[in-house]
């Protein structure tokens, strides 16, 4: 077992892990946030997506050991959050989620890319959720979503 | 009919009541539910396509956590029985015992306190193979192969049938032309996001075994389970939680179902299963795999006059259960006429049995093959008498003034007018702008094609058409209980199972159509043996349908016993009061749900004499007419095609549909668009090849490529609408549609694009490798 101290959503987190584990079965398993689905766990599909130190990434293929010292957000960590609140009400409204696998990580996608301006059109959309697959919805309501949300925060 | 009208009913582009869970992070799927002492099952699979089992050795130290065939004995094979004379149904174990007949097939079951040791375990665990030569090329092998699938059969067939009409020597003698063609549409995979799942334990104080999955069909999975463990069904509770996408591969039976909830049994702790993408890969239900040769007679206007064809399906190893492998070939044969008039027709059938994973339903089943092989020999006659294939398809069709219309091949279409799909997509696409490009050409050297694809959608099936086809299960009806409290909240217990599609607003929705209540004040259960009445789960486009059915007429049965109250209570007569508001309103006063509800249960010496308390209604619904209501459309596509790259990109896409009466519109759109993204899959990007000796060559994300935002386009849609006659306002099931027509679509528009080229792709899906192949075949 390896000792981890981190964060996690804005709370400190000590804890020891096999080196093996991920950090989406550490947050799944050990830290109950079933807000992070897995949907490959080989870094394709994108439904792991968390924030580390802000930044998207695949929760199925980080070690947990590796974010020692590190700030994690999932889904669960964006209460209040004003880009996130957008989002979740333009989702409800445009119809941009059916089975709600894919929901938690395309939204922290769709985070980022309002965050750091990439949701400015609808090509700039779509490059941006390249790397988080839906089987449901054909993307459209999702991307409507984002650009509504996208808009909605800037004004 | 409606005496409730609301503005949240039938009609109503209501969001969604299950999104906020879901946008929460809160949702909860199989492998989210957590019970104290869980440990997690890996399975042995086999690695060989085909091969004996000479033994299996499990180290000391992993003795009793690894359980092969021998050690549950109280499993019995998975069969299928099928009431259709002449289909060979093997027995499949669900733990292999003498042979492995697909590479992936479980062979063991090994138990630990993480996935991760489970699966350490099974790597430990050696299994004797003696590897047999496999059979994998379906058309070839089918009737005699240097080996067999099952030793007894003396063939590969699993099945080989006949469906005809008319005379089709007469066709071939009239026609002035004759268009002969192959298709193929490969092996592909469901893959729903989430995998499949199962958590089982006992429930001692209940005396009955909980097992939780990602299914479809909770209530026929009990069925299952109950037959293949040999223990009686009322100990036994199967549970569908949130269910992160289905289309049907979780519309079946597994062998992993039966050993968890097995395991559940004979271990003091709960287990579970949660299937990864690798396993879902190769060892969930495999789809389409369908291989065409098909002619067709036509007049020297492209008039049609007969089609025969020959249809090989490549069914695997097994049938499942419960409906075996004859579906998927007897569905493409009987769909294939499609919209059209075809008085003279024969399919030859054959379904295959390989050294390949079980095929299963998925999105459209038969239809999407079936569709490709009749769309582009509509294509193909076009261009033999020179004419533009949007006017042949609608000329071929089947007007609207002989509905309702039998077939050749005894679908008894409803209603529509499905040449009016053709002329509004070709609409939607502005398709005089498309050709104009055409003529000018693309300054990058692609060249632009358009197609366009029709086709109906059997939808909402019931007893005359399963009965039909030799199923030993009829999936003829759905049920509701509603249930209002004692506050006027309303319960619907319903046998279906939601995973996406809405039901849980939508069936809210009828709900407020008939009693005039608010859809926030309505709960929505189903998915869960315990809390609802036996139903068979949501497949073949049939929950709004068949459920809707079920809660309208509950619903009903509920109001006059509210108004029956509620008279008494206003001193009127019933006949005077209708629901509207969550109240029942007389001429001269109302009365509330929540009054009613408290008389109906608690204060019972206010009812009317002779009236018995509670506020319970329990209704199944089967649709008047049980040879389903058909939806219909066309899809038309526009293309890009680089002929150095033989690369294709969709410019556009657009659906013309008519579905009958649209509960909630705004979700409808949704199913569309999603299943037709499923469709852009099948036609551009999703295959599982399998090499000489039967193993699969796409087993994770990175071989099997999903379309993502980047390669679906926004799809416009068009609505047309002809009511059902035979269902609850109008209503016709829409599911799968989506999902059917884009292979044919796309493949017709890059032979359009590839017109003055000479050249064809007639298999999907569409991949660069294929489209340069037959541009060089061509020059």
């Amino acid at each position: 077992m390896t000792a981890l101290s981190f964060t996690v959503n804005g709370a400190g987190v000590a804890d020891e892990v096999a080196p093996r584990t991920s950090l989406a079965d550490y947050l799944r398993e050990r830290r109950n946030l079933t807000g992070t689905h897995l949907g490959c766990e080989h870094g394709v599909c994108g439904a792991c997506t968390v924030l580390i130190d802000g930044e998207p990434a695949r929760a199925c293929l980080t070690l947990a050991v590796v974010c020692d010292g590190r700030e994690i957000r999932t889904i669960e960590g964006f209460a209040g959050d004003r880009i996130m609140t957008a989002l979740r009400d333009s989702f409800h409204r445009r119809h941009g989620l059916q089975c709600g696998f894919c929901t938690p990580a395309m939204l922290i996608t769709a985070h980022d890319l309002i965050r750091r301006g990439r949701a400015g059109s609808e090509a700039e959309i779509r490059a941006g959720l390249a790397g988080n697959l839906c089987r449901c919805t054909g993307y459209t309501n999702i991307v409507a979503a984002i650009a509504e949300a996208a808009k909605a925060v800037a004004s | 009919m409606n005496q409730g009208r609301s503005a949240n009913g039938v009609g109503a582009s209501l969001p969604r009541r299950e999104d906020r869970r879901h946008l929460d992070g809160r949702g909860q799927f199989v492998a989210d539910i957590k019970l104290p002492g869980t440990m997690e099952v890996a399975f042995v699979r086999s690695p060989h396509a085909h091969a004996r089992i000479r033994g299996i050795a499990v180290p000391p130290a992993a003795q009793g956590r690894v359980f092969a065939a021998a050690d549950l004995p109280q499993i019995r094979p998975i069969r299928v029985v099928s009431q259709a004379s002449g289909v060979k149904s093997p027995p499949w174990p669900p733990l292999a015992t003498d042979k492995v007949r697909y590479v992936g097939e479980a062979v063991a079951a090994c138990v630990a306190a993480s996935r991760a040791e489970a699966e350490d375990l099974a790597a430990a665990v050696a299994v004797d193979y003696e590897v047999l030569p496999a059979v994998v090329d379906a058309p070839r092998e089918m009737r005699a192969s240097a080996a067999l699938v099952h030793e007894g059969w003396g063939d590969n067939l699993f099945t080989e049938r006949v469906v005809a009409g008319g005379d089709i020597d007469a066709a071939a003698r009239a026609a002035a032309v004759t268009v002969t063609r192959e298709y193929r549409m490969n092996r592909q995979s469901g893959s729903p996001l989430e995998g499949r799942a199962v958590l089982a334990y006992r429930d001692h104080r209940l005396d009955e075994t909980v097992v939780y999955a990602s299914t479809q069909t909770p209530h026929t999975l009990r069925v299952a389970l109950a037959e293949f463990l040999g223990i009686e069904e009322r100990r036994l509770r199967v549970v569908a939680p949130d269910v992160g996408g289905g289309f049907g591969p979780k519309a079946r039976l597994y062998p992993e179902e039966i050993v968890l909830a097995a395991l559940a049994n004979v271990l003091d702790h709960p287990v579970r299963w949660i299937e990864d993408r690798s396993e879902h890969l190769t060892t969930a239900a495999h789809t389409r795999d369908h291989h065409y040769k098909v002619t067709a007679y036509a007049d020297g206007r492209g008039r049609l006059l007969g089609i025969d064809c020959e249809i090989v399906v490549d069914a695997g190893a097994y049938g499942l259960w419960p409906q075996g492998p004859y579906q998927e070939a007897n569905m493409a044969a009987r769909c294939l006429p499609g919209p059209y008039l075809v008085p003279h027709y024969r399919a030859r059938t054959y379904t295959v049995a390989t050294n390949k994973a079980p095929l299963g339903p998925y999105r459209g089943v038969g239809r999407p093959g079936a569709c490709f092989a009749v769309e582009r020999t509509i294509d193909e006659i076009a261009r033999a008498v020179g004419r533009d294939p949007v006017e042949v398809r609608a000329e071929n069709m089947i007007p609207p003034e002989r509905m309702p219309y039998a077939s050749v091949t005894g679908m008894h279409y409803d209603n529509g007018d499905y040449a009016a799909s053709v002329r509004l997509c070709a609409e939607l696409l502005d398709l005089p702008a498309v050709r104009e490009r055409q003529r000018r050409g693309e300054p990058d050297g692609r060249l632009v094609g358009v197609g366009f694809a029709s086709f109906t959608e059997q939808t909402a099936h019931g007893a005359a058409e399963f009965a039909a086809r030799g199923a030993s299960v009829i999936p003829g009806f759905e049920s509701c209980t509603a249930r209002m409290l004692t506050d006027g909240s309303l319960v619907l217990m319903v046998g279906i199972q939601s995973h996406g599609q809405g039901l849980e607003t939508t069936l809210s929705q009828i709900a407020a159509e008939e009693l005039g209540i608010d859809p926030a004040r309505v709960s929505v259960r189903h998915g869960d043996t315990e809390s609802t009445a036996f139903g068979f789960g949501t497949f073949a486009s049939r929950s709004m349908v068949m459920s809707g059915g079920a809660v309208a007429r509950a619903s009903r049965m509920l109001r006059d016993k509210l108004l029956r109250i509620g008279a008494h209570l206003l001193q009127c007569d019933a006949a005077e009061l209708r629901c509207a508001d969550g109240m029942v309103l007389g001429p001269h006063g109302s009365v509330s749900f929540a009054e009613i509800g408290k008389v109906a249960h608690l204060r019972m010496d206010a009812l009317p004499p002779g009236t018995e308390p509670l506020l319970d209604a329990t209704a199944t619904y089967e649709p008047g007419i049980s040879t389903g209501v058909f939806s219909y459309a066309t899809h038309g596509a526009v293309v890009a095609v680089d002929p150095e790259t033989g690369f294709v990109e969709l410019l556009d896409f657009a659906v013309a549909e008519d579905c009958g009466t649209m509960v909630n519109p705004m979700l409808v759109e949704a199913q569309i668009r999603g299943g037709v993204a499923q469709g852009i899959g099948t036609a551009l990007y999703e295959e599982i090849p399998y090499d000489a000796a039967g193993q699969p060559l796409a087993v994770t994300f990175a071989d099997y490529l999903l379309p993502g935002a980047g390669e679906v386009p926004p799809i416009k849609i068009g609505h047309l609408h002809t009511p059902a006659t035979a269902t609850e306002y109008g209503m016709k099931g829409m599911g799968e549609g989506g999902a059917v027509a884009p292979p044919a679509a796309i493949a017709n528009a890059v032979r359009d694009a590839l017109a003055g080229l000479g050249a064809e792709v007639n298999e999907t899906p569409l991949t660069p490798q294929r489209v340069k192949a037959a541009i060089a075949a061509a020059a």
